[in-house]
């Protein structure tokens, strides 16, 4: 398996197989025996910003931690709870009760929820 | 029986969907500047979306991907946030320009300015995202559109010298205005490949569950559909120069162009223009705010689908509703449509190779397309098109915005 090709950037579902997000990136365990392994994904938009500017990372680690929003990391999923699937990675979690879908509650909460209709 | 239901539908559609602003203004355009001349650029373009559309809807049966989430996979999120930018940008300058054309046919009904029409057109267009199920209106939308086959009609009563037709598919120097002809060019073959339709349709042909077995199907949707729509801009181009350039028209205001239709069929034809003109730019604009939608979506690993109600998928709701803000706040303060219109399709033919190459990887990786990789022609064919029209761009652009 090619971490970067098979990995990175690809679609994660959930328990239910609804879309929670891409891997935004990998955490690597290094151990004295062995070679390294992959202990976490990471899920979220400071990951994804860090990887494109790491002056964009800080820019929105700082506008996070201003909403209180999230701590200074991304959403973790260990990777012991991760299927990879033809094409996706099916996490055992649910996603609604994870900060993956903390932006997607707070639009639904704050705007969408309040136009009639939705 | 189904699969003969499901390919004339998807080529009515496609026939009904291909016209919007950009075909007609630039067509419209060509024909009253250079006659003929400039038809081997509609056949350029439309073969260039031929070809795209066939890939979009192989590469999604067999890989079961949307292309943004592909192209996310495949080349990382620094890549596709560079497509996610370029694309929104020229993209809102279309729908600004698809939302004025709804607007200008309001206008020519209502005397009413088309400005003023902006946020009213603006809100039908997301009610009907915001309310309906994504995919009948979309193709409701698009049988109406077939209002606009009213231009071959025009055309075929017109009795146009078709050998003289014919010659202007082989591309030739322009005599005069040589900046004007290459920028309309341009304009020409970024027309018939916005409004990016090919992401769009991967969408499609997921929700519809598409496997192998469309292969078919697909390859006679994009080749009929496509081809028909095509004569369709043809038919506008020939009109054109039958009607306009005899009288020394050269489409400089938008209030030029019913002359198009009534000067064959009369009073008629001026409804039949503004209906046409609105339904096929409403059409449009439906399918830019989605595929915006759809496009980040599918990039950002969301939920997605014709379906979804806005409280499931908020964030889903919030990108095409701020989209079409967005496009309508620039027609309402008053960008002329018109020049919009022919600088977004230019800057969409500039900005193809941004979009399209990291496509055709996809479409020669076998870890997505198994066996069904493209061929050499369907390489060649998109890399040419796609390549000339970005040369003539970057050439023509600056050309017609500082030479005057």
């Amino acid at each position: 398996m090619d971490l970067f090709r098979d990995i990175l950037d690809k679609q994660i579902i959930d328990h239910d197989q609804r879309p929670m997000g891409k891997v935004d990136g990998l955490v690597l365990e290094f151990t004295d025996e062995g070679p390294p392994r992959v202990a976490y994904v990471e899920v979220g938009v400071l990951t994804q910003a860090r990887r494109l500017h790491p002056r964009l990372g800080r820019w929105v680690a700082r506008w996070l931690k201003k909403r209180g929003l999230e701590t200074d990391e991304s959403f973790r999923i260990p990777w012991a709870k991760l299927v990879p699937m033809s094409n996706a990675l099916a996490a055992a979690v649910d996603a609604e009760e994870t900060p993956v879908m903390s932006l997607e509650r707070w639009v639904r909460r704050h705007i969408v929820g309040r136009i009639p209709g939705a | 029986m189904k699969k003969a239901f499901e390919i004339a539908l998807g080529i009515v559609t496609s026939i009904g969907g291909f016209l919007e602003i950009g075909s007609l203004t630039t067509a419209a355009q060509a024909g009253a500047e250079f006659g003929y001349q400039l038809a081997w650029a509609i056949v350029l373009g439309g073969l260039c979306v031929i070809f795209l559309i066939e890939q979009s809807g192989r590469f999604a049966a067999v890989s079961k991907h949307t292309i943004p989430s592909a192209i996310r996979e495949r080349f990382g999120v620094r890549y596709y946030t560079l497509l996610l930018v370029t694309l929104v940008l020229v993209v809102l300058l279309v729908l600004a320009a698809e939302i004025g054309g709804v607007c200008i046919a309001l206008e020519l009904l209502t005397g009413v300015s088309y400005q003023w029409w902006a946020l009213p057109v603006a809100f039908v267009l997301w009610l009907l995202l915001w309310k309906g199920t994504f995919g009948f209106i979309e193709k409701g939308v698009s049988l109406l559109g077939l209002v606009t086959v009213v231009f071959i009609v025009a055309a075929l009563k017109l009795h146009p010298s078709w050998g003289e037709v014919a010659s202007g598919a082989l591309p030739t120097l322009p005599g005069h205005d040589k900046a004007h002809y290459w920028f309309i060019a341009v304009s020409i073959i970024g027309a018939s490949i916005t409004p990016y339709l090919f992401f769009f349709y991967s969408s499609g042909a997921i929700e519809d569950k598409w496997d192998e077995d469309y292969i078919g199907t697909n390859r006679a949707i994009a080749g009929l559909g496509m081809s028909f729509g095509a004569l369709i801009a043809i038919a506008v181009l020939i009109v054109a120069a039958l009607v306009l350039l005899p009288q020394g028209i050269k489409v400089e205001h938008y209030s030029q162009l019913p002359q198009l239709l009534t000067s064959v069929f009369g009073y008629w034809g001026f409804i039949l223009f503004a209906a046409s003109l609105g339904i096929a730019c409403f059409g449009a604009a439906q399918e830019i705010s989605l595929e915006v939608a759809y496009f980040v979506a599918q990039g950002y690993g969301w939920n997605w689908g014709e379906n979804v109600r806005p409280k499931k998928e908020a964030r889903f709701s919030l990108v095409y509703t701020v989209v079409i803000v967005l496009g309508a706040g620039l027609t309402a303060v008053g960008l002329d449509p018109l020049k919009l219109t022919v600088l977004s399709m230019a800057l969409t033919a500039a900005t193809l190779p941004v979009s399209v190459v990291p496509f055709l990887f996809l479409m020669n990786d076998r870890s997505y397309v198994q066996e069904y990789t493209n061929g050499f022609i369907s390489n060649a064919v998109v890399l040419f098109i796609v390549g000339l029209s970005f040369i003539l761009a970057i050439v023509s652009i600056p050309l017609q915005i500082f030479g005057g």
